[in-house]
């Protein structure tokens, strides 16, 4: 068994951007496999509340049984109470807390039609801390406004129970905590000065303009200089390099992804603050290492 | 200057030309030569063209027609509108008017009106009485019977109702009565329902009937012929040429091909002189008649009499039942023949023959004329020279032939009742019609889609078919069909060929690939199907302005310079000697609307042509005066405004229809930049020369024309939304989307169907690049993530149906509730789904075999009831259940049950089974450019790869399906649908729209990229999601409208280790539905032959199949048997057991023997030791 150098990194988290439904936060001192493992995690194993089993009782709308029952999983749930909860396929005692039931019953009478929404569904009593995103904070917020289920008519009833359950993203993206989640490479970019100094003013004007993300070299009027503004905007895109070649100067400038510093862009769908599903991620991470870990000794036992 | 005369003045006098063309013509002339300012929103015309015309006016127009007015001329024809008797003179029943009612039906002896959903879901048939006006005798009194209101007095039979005509109910309504009537507002309309089912009666194409066609037949010979057609009768007649250069009859009613010369003397035309003259006495033509003259001398014919006589000896047998008398002289005959066959569509008066004389005169010297010049001959795949045959024209020769067949009853049942001398009481013909005649005969005929009339022995099958309720597309793009008499077998070029003259007729993408390809054909958006219009007043106008009746001219002056033939719909008015002036002139008082706005009027060579007989193809155009057109900005806003429809643009003599040969003497420019000083006209839309179908392509234009084909076949198979009321059908098969979208790049057609409000497909963002080699050949990749919220998913609706019959003997079928088992409350096994009426309750799953309807036939249904008994035990039934037969391993659910009763009072109960899927690998989708492809690998989303904005896509698609597709409509659609979402507006791809801003070019979709942060050219960096590494390339990313097409695995996977075998030959059954073995067929065999793997060969093919052992006697090489009771085999002949060998070879070949042996021939086996 190999243990780690003198010169072990050690992975650092600078954030950036801290809301309730959005994270920005730069990962620093590590491989592409931490952070992608990390970005996996967060998309499909951090457990959430949806719900998972649906009876109908009655259902005279235009959607049929399925359709209702799709949308009603689709519905994201505040689950900041799936840590105390247990999943279907975990070890679950008797008075551990796995279901909680909701109910919808509506029933038309006016003779407009009739929208029904989340805001429509009863929530369990033993768990109110359960419920959809946005549930009856308002219909004017625009961000806050209901989900819509079904419309109806006069006379149209739909009357059913609703089971949520603790899942991951694996099982089905209903249970997927974020809306996205992606990390980007810092961009290393840097000038060939002296290259550049070959080239005329309009040159090099043409030269940072031909970038279509704007913002990333400057030419500075007062130094007649290109600089690189702000490499982090950069796409990746090649119109810089292309410019270049056109010019009859290729290399006059080098990018290359820098392999140790990830910029990790969170977007919650509401059902965890963003920095819940990065913590809970980690903590999924941790518990694979640990797994892992304590499954390695025996096998290099057996192997030699 | 001086006003110029033309276009001058309206003949209204008032002279009302827009300012435009008003400066155009008599401003400055100078400005002459500025360039033309564009129409602004010519477009609008568009809409407001398809707003009064819909998108099947032409079937609509053609049936409305023929319930208006052709019937009436129907029933007024000499043979139809008078029935009499042969026994009593005094006798007869004549019809003076006949109506087509309101749709309706009788049950339980109540007249009631229905709507054709009722009759969908009842199984009935939406139709309406047709009643009559009679006058007829009854004994020695006279009846006058007429109804009021429009209704006739006597019912003679019920008309299937097209819907949307005059008579039916959904005509004129608005969106919320049609929700009232449970009816579509989208749907077109302009088909049938007939026994619940929805039959169209396609398009079909013929060469139009009345006109000479100088053609080459197969030995490169001219000739010229003519297919006349009347009410009465239908002969082709040909002039060709003969041996030794002569003109030549050939017609049916001649045995041989009979001199032209002796037949224009037989008419009456002596003198060798007078042929001459109206053939043509120019010496080209005189050079090549000569022949034809020395044939007739040397023949002897120089009187009229003499020619008669040659014709008379030519008759063939059996053709003298056109005359009524038998005992008439072959002369008398042959001028028979010649007044009402030959050219049967000019009319002789009393052996007048002057008028046939000069028409077959014409044909003589065009026939001539296209002999030294091969530029005459005409092309028969001009679409000028087609006519297209609707449901009108089809159903008025069906009824006719019905009405017919039903007077000829009539007459017969007169003839016997009034024959006896001491009848019990009065005849009373009125109530001797056979009613159910005509209309078992339409409801059947539309029904089967055989067309049978009598009268002119056609004989045509496959005339209606079910209309296509797979998508709102494919519904639609079959009022639009045109089939071709042509047979499919045939293999030549030039009737599949696009014709040039197809342009803006009939759409160039949208036709069948395979055997059928460029015979079935659609209508292009704008076109429209013309019907028949009055020729009498037409005629009196030409006369007016300055024709000159042929009977008053001589030939020599038909033949002159300068001088041109008046033709109205193929019959020769006369001649005019100032055709251009006739042509302005009529087209002039079209365009005021004193004349129909589909009657044409064009010039060729020296012939002035009218026509306005129904089944011709013509479009609108805006009308150009020296190239200025005259709808301008002024008017296009009157009609933004909603001041003005589109009528006004044809009354004010804007714009005109023009039929394909009109359009050969007109300048058509398509763009105003375009228009010069011999404009006549300019083009609304360039993108109506696409259908409907092809519409839904997004920049089509930039695609290689194949696969704009090939989508017009595959937007017929997509699943969508099929109408409003798709949740209240029972359709056989219904598939539905349960998430359809609109299109994010639509084009301006798909607004006009509205696509955009049923659409037929999802917009998927598409990365395109290579996956995990689960993509090659066309496969593609999906997004697990993405087929969990709901992309792809369908919904599957199947109807199971059973009519409870009533039999003769009384007893009728029943549905009873299923046995309880002991001790249980509900039914169990196979009954588990029904209630305690015995139909399975809505809602309930199914499991393959369980039944829905548990129906009961009585054992004996001839037998009469024992009187004793009400009710019969239930021994008295059998079981005949209606089961669900579903994928095993699959659930299905009961979504709806119907109990209702159909037109013979029998209860119809259906039931509708609902699966929900959603897409699995195999699956077929497609985008919008011919490009399908199956599910090859669902990944999870982790694996994806993403962009750093975290989108990632819902389908990867491989980039080998562009370089040979040449697809790069797919590509804009791809940018264009991307910058759609970035700025939330929806980009437009309407074909050849760049210029006219209908379609959003490229450079203004690159900079609405840019301006949202994307790359100008659509390509992203994506990172990989499997192992967080950035990709190499640009990924080129964003949404695609795709398609799921109806074709899933889950209908088709099939596999079977054992399984049925055939009762005959042991062998397993055929195919999937019977869970048949897969065959080992010739060419595997073959294979494994050559291989020698010959134990393999044992096994597939006979181990595996039927293998069967027989005893065979050694002696006489006969099969055996195994006598159970002697405990061995036995010989046949021998009756010994002694020389019998066992051996195995497959059932079938025992078979072979055995049957042979039956038609007296002996096989017999020489076995071998092995």
């Amino acid at each position: 068994m190999t243990t780690l150098g003198e010169n072990r990194r050690v992975p650092q988290v600078q954030i950036r951007v801290l809301r309730d439904d959005y994270c920005e936060f730069v990962l620093s001192d590590t491989d592409p496999s931490v952070a992608n493992a990390l970005r996996r995690i967060m998309l499909v194993e951090v457990p959430t509340i949806a719900i998972d089993l649906v009876e109908i009782e009655e259902n005279t709308t235009v959607l049929n049984d399925e359709f209702i029952a799709h949308r009603l999983g689709l519905i994201p749930l505040v689950s900041n109470a799936v840590y105390n909860m247990k999943g279907v396929f975990e070890d679950a005692g008797e008075e551990d807390f796995m279901d909680v039931e909701m109910s919808l019953n509506v029933k038309c009478t006016s003779e407009d039609t009739m929208d029904v929404t989340s805001n429509d569904l009863t929530l369990d009593v033993k768990h109110p801390e359960v419920h959809p995103v946005g549930y009856k904070q308002g219909d004017f917020d625009a961000l806050k406004r209901p989900i819509l289920l079904v419309k109806m008519r006069k006379n149209q009833e739909l009357r059913l129970r609703a089971v949520a359950r603790k899942g991951i993203g694996k099982d089905h993206a209903k249970w997927i905590p974020v809306a996205t989640v992606s990390f980007q490479y810092m961009p290393e970019i840097s000038i060939n000065r002296a290259l550049m100094d070959t080239l005329t003013e309009q040159e090099k004007e043409d030269w940072v303009d031909a970038t279509p993300s704007k913002g990333v070299f400057r030419y500075n009027n007062i130094t007649k200089q290109v600089e690189v503004d702000n490499a982090e905007l950069y796409q990746y895109d090649g119109e810089a390099l292309a410019k270049s070649e056109e010019l009859g100067k290729p290399g006059l400038v080098t990018i290359k992804e820098r392999q140790d510093i990830f910029i990790f862009r969170v977007e919650s769908t509401g059902v965890l603050k963003a920095e819940d599903v990065v913590l809970t991620a980690l903590e999924v991470l941790m518990r694979k290492l640990r797994n892992l870990q304590e499954a390695l000794p025996q096998q290099d036992v057996g192997a030699t | 200057m001086t006003a110029p005369s033309w276009p001058g003045n309206l003949p209204n006098g008032k002279g009302t030309f827009e300012n435009g063309v008003h400066e155009a013509l008599l401003g400055d002339p100078s400005k002459l030569t500025h360039p033309i300012k564009d129409v602004a929103d010519k477009y609008e015309l568009l809409p407001a063209f398809l707003k009064v015309r819909g998108l099947v006016k032409q079937h609509i127009d053609s049936f409305n027609y023929f319930i208006n007015q052709e019937i009436k001329k129907i029933v007024r024809a000499k043979g139809n509108e008078k029935v009499t008797c042969d026994t009593d003179p005094n006798f007869y029943f004549k019809y003076t008017d006949i109506f087509v009612g309101q749709p309706q039906v009788e049950e339980d002896y109540i007249t009631r009106g229905i709507t054709p959903q009722a009759c969908r879901l009842r199984d009935m048939t939406y139709a309406a009485p047709i009643s009559v006006d009679v006058e007829y005798t009854r004994g020695k009194e006279i009846v006058v019977r007429k109804g009021k209101n429009g209704v006739g007095a006597v019912v003679i039979g019920r008309m299937p109702l097209m819907l949307r005509s005059d008579r039916c109910v959904l005509k004129g309504k608005s969106e919320a009565q049609l929700a009232k009537l449970g009816e579509c507002p989208l749907d077109p309309g302009g088909y049938f329902v007939v026994k619940g089912a929805e039959k169209v009666i396609l398009i079909q194409e013929q060469l139009s009937k009345n006109r000479i066609i100088i053609d080459v037949d197969s030995k490169g010979q001219v000739t010229a012929s003519v297919t006349s057609s009347t009410h009465e009768r239908k002969s082709k007649t040909n002039i060709v040429l003969g041996r030794k250069g002569q003109l030549c009859l050939r017609h049916n009613a001649f045995t041989e091909d009979v001199n032209m010369a002796a037949v224009l003397r037989a008419m009456g035309v002596e003198s060798d002189q007078e042929i001459l003259a109206l053939v043509g006495s120019e010496p080209a033509l005189a050079t090549l008649l000569a022949p034809t003259l020395q044939e007739a001398k040397s023949m002897g014919l120089f009187i009229r009499q003499q020619a008669l006589e040659y014709l008379g000896s030519r008759i063939k047998a059996g053709k003298q039942q056109y005359s009524s008398r038998r005992s008439r002289s072959k002369v008398d005959e042959a001028r028979d023949i010649l007044a009402n066959v030959v050219v049967c569509h000019i009319p002789v008066l009393q052996y007048d023959f002057h008028q046939k004389v000069i028409y077959m005169a014409v044909m003589m010297r065009r026939m001539l004329a296209a002999m030294i010049d091969p530029t005459l001959i005409d092309d028969r795949d001009y679409y000028g020279n087609k006519r297209l045959e609707l449901a009108g024209g089809l159903l008025a020769l069906l009824f006719e032939d019905l009405f017919k067949r039903m007077n000829n009853e009539l007459k017969r049942t007169a003839d016997n009742t009034l024959s006896k001398a001491n009848r019990a009481g009065q005849f009373d013909a009125a109530k001797n019609l056979h009613v159910e005649m005509i209309s078992q005969g339409m409801e059947s005929a539309i029904s089967s889609g055989n067309w049978t009339i009598r009268r002119f022995r056609m004989e045509r099958k496959g005339v209606t078919q079910v209309l296509s309720r797979l998508s709102f597309i494919a519904a639609l793009g079959m009022m639009t069909r045109i089939t071709s008499q042509f047979e499919k077998t045939r293999k030549v070029s030039g009737p599949r060929a696009l014709q040039p003259s197809q342009w803006g007729m009939l759409c160039p993408a949208d036709t069948p690939e395979g055997e059928s390809c460029g015979l079935v054909k659609n209508l292009a958006l704008m076109t429209h199907v013309t019907t028949d219009e009055e020729e009498a007043p037409l005629a009196r106008l030409a006369y007016l302005l300055g024709t000159q009746p042929a009977s008053l001219v001589s030939g020599f002056e038909h033949s002159s310079r300068g001088v041109a033939m008046v033709f109205l719909n193929g019959s020769i008015l006369g001649i005019h000697r100032r055709p251009k002036r006739l042509v302005k002139e009529f087209r002039r008082l079209r365009r005021a609307g004193r004349v129909g706005e589909f009657v044409s009027i064009f010039l060729q060579q020296d012939s002035v042509y009218i026509a306005s007989d129904g089944g011709r193809v013509c479009r609108p155009l805006i009308i150009c005066d020296r190239g200025v057109p005259r709808v301008t900005s002024a008017h296009t806003a009157k009609l933004k405004r909603g001041e003005w429809g589109f009528s006004d643009f044809l009354r004010n003599g804007l714009v005109e229809y023009l039929d394909v040969n009109e359009e050969n003497n007109a300048l058509i420019a398509l763009y105003e930049r375009n228009c010069g000083v011999a404009t006549t006209h300019l083009e609304i839309e360039p993108f109506t020369v696409l259908g409907v179908v092809a519409g839904l392509i997004p920049y089509p234009h930039h695609n290689q024309s194949p696969r704009n084909t090939y989508q017009c076949a595959m937007g017929k198979q997509a699943m969508g939304n099929i109408a409003y009321n798709q949740l209240n059908v029972m359709d056989t098969l219904l598939y539905l989307l349960v998430y359809p979208q609109r299109p994010l790049l639509t084009t301006k057609t798909i607004e006009l169907v509205g696509f955009d409000k049923l659409g037929a497909g999802q917009n998927a963002t598409v990365a395109v690049m290579s996956y995990s080699g689960y993509d090659i050949e066309d496969a593609i990749i999906m997004n697990r993530s993405s087929l969990d919220r709901g992309f792809g998913r369908c919904i599957v609706l199947r109807k199971y149906g059973t009519v409870l019959k009533k039999h003769q003997n009384r007893l009728q079928d029943t549905v009873v509730a299923a046995p309880l088992p002991a001790g249980q409350s509900k039914p169990t096994g196979r009954h588990k789904l029904l209630d305690e009426d015995g139909i399975a309750a809505p809602g309930e799953v199914a499991s393959p075999g369980e039944i829905l309807i548990n129906k009961q036939v009585p054992m004996s249904t001839k037998d009469p009831m024992p009187h004793c008994m009400t009710t019969l035990p239930p021994s008295a039934y059998k079981p005949a259940p209606v089961s669900w037969k579903g994928p095993p391993g699959e659930s299905c659910i009961v979504d709806k049950v119907l109990l209702t009763n159909n037109d013979d009072g029998h209860i119809v109960i259906k039931t509708l089974m609902r699966h929900t899927r959603r897409p699995e690998v195999g699956d077929k989708f497609s985008s919008r450019h011919g490009q399908k492809g199956v599910v090859g690998s669902i990944v999870a989303q982790e694996d994806m790869p993403f962009s750093e904005r975290g989108i990632c896509p819902d389908l990867i698609m491989n980039p080998h399906g562009f370089p040979s597709r040449m697809t790069v409509g797919k590509m804009l659609e791809l940018i264009g649908s991307k910058a759609a979402v970035s700025c939330g507006r929806f980009h437009y791809g309407t074909a050849f729209g760049e210029g006219s801003g209908l379609a959003d070019n490229v450079d203004s979709i690159s900079k609405t990229l840019v301006e949202h942060g994307f790359s100008y050219s659509g390509k992203d960096q994506l990172t990989s999601g499997s192992s967080g590494e950035p990709l190499e390339a640009l990924i080129f990313m964003g949404p695609v409208y795709y398609q799921k097409l109806k074709h899933m695995v889950l209908d088709k996977m099939h596999a079977r280790a054992r399984g049925p075998r055939v009762v005959l030959t042991r062998q397993p059954t055929e195919g999937r539905s019977r869970d048949g073995g897969l065959r080992l067929g010739e060419m595997e065999r073959d294979c494994l032959i050559g291989y020698g793997a010959s134990m393999l060969l044992l096994e597939r093919l006979m181990i595996s199949s039927d293998q069967f052992q027989v005893h065979v006697c050694n002696h006489c090489g006969l099969l055996g048997y195994f006598d159970a009771n002697l405990g061995c085999a036995v010989c046949p002949s021998l009756k010994s057991s002694d020389q019998m060998a066992t051996l195995k070879l497959p059932y079938a070949c025992k078979l072979l023997f055995q049957e042979l042996q039956s038609m007296n021939i002996v096989p017999r086996l020489k076995l071998a030791e092995a």
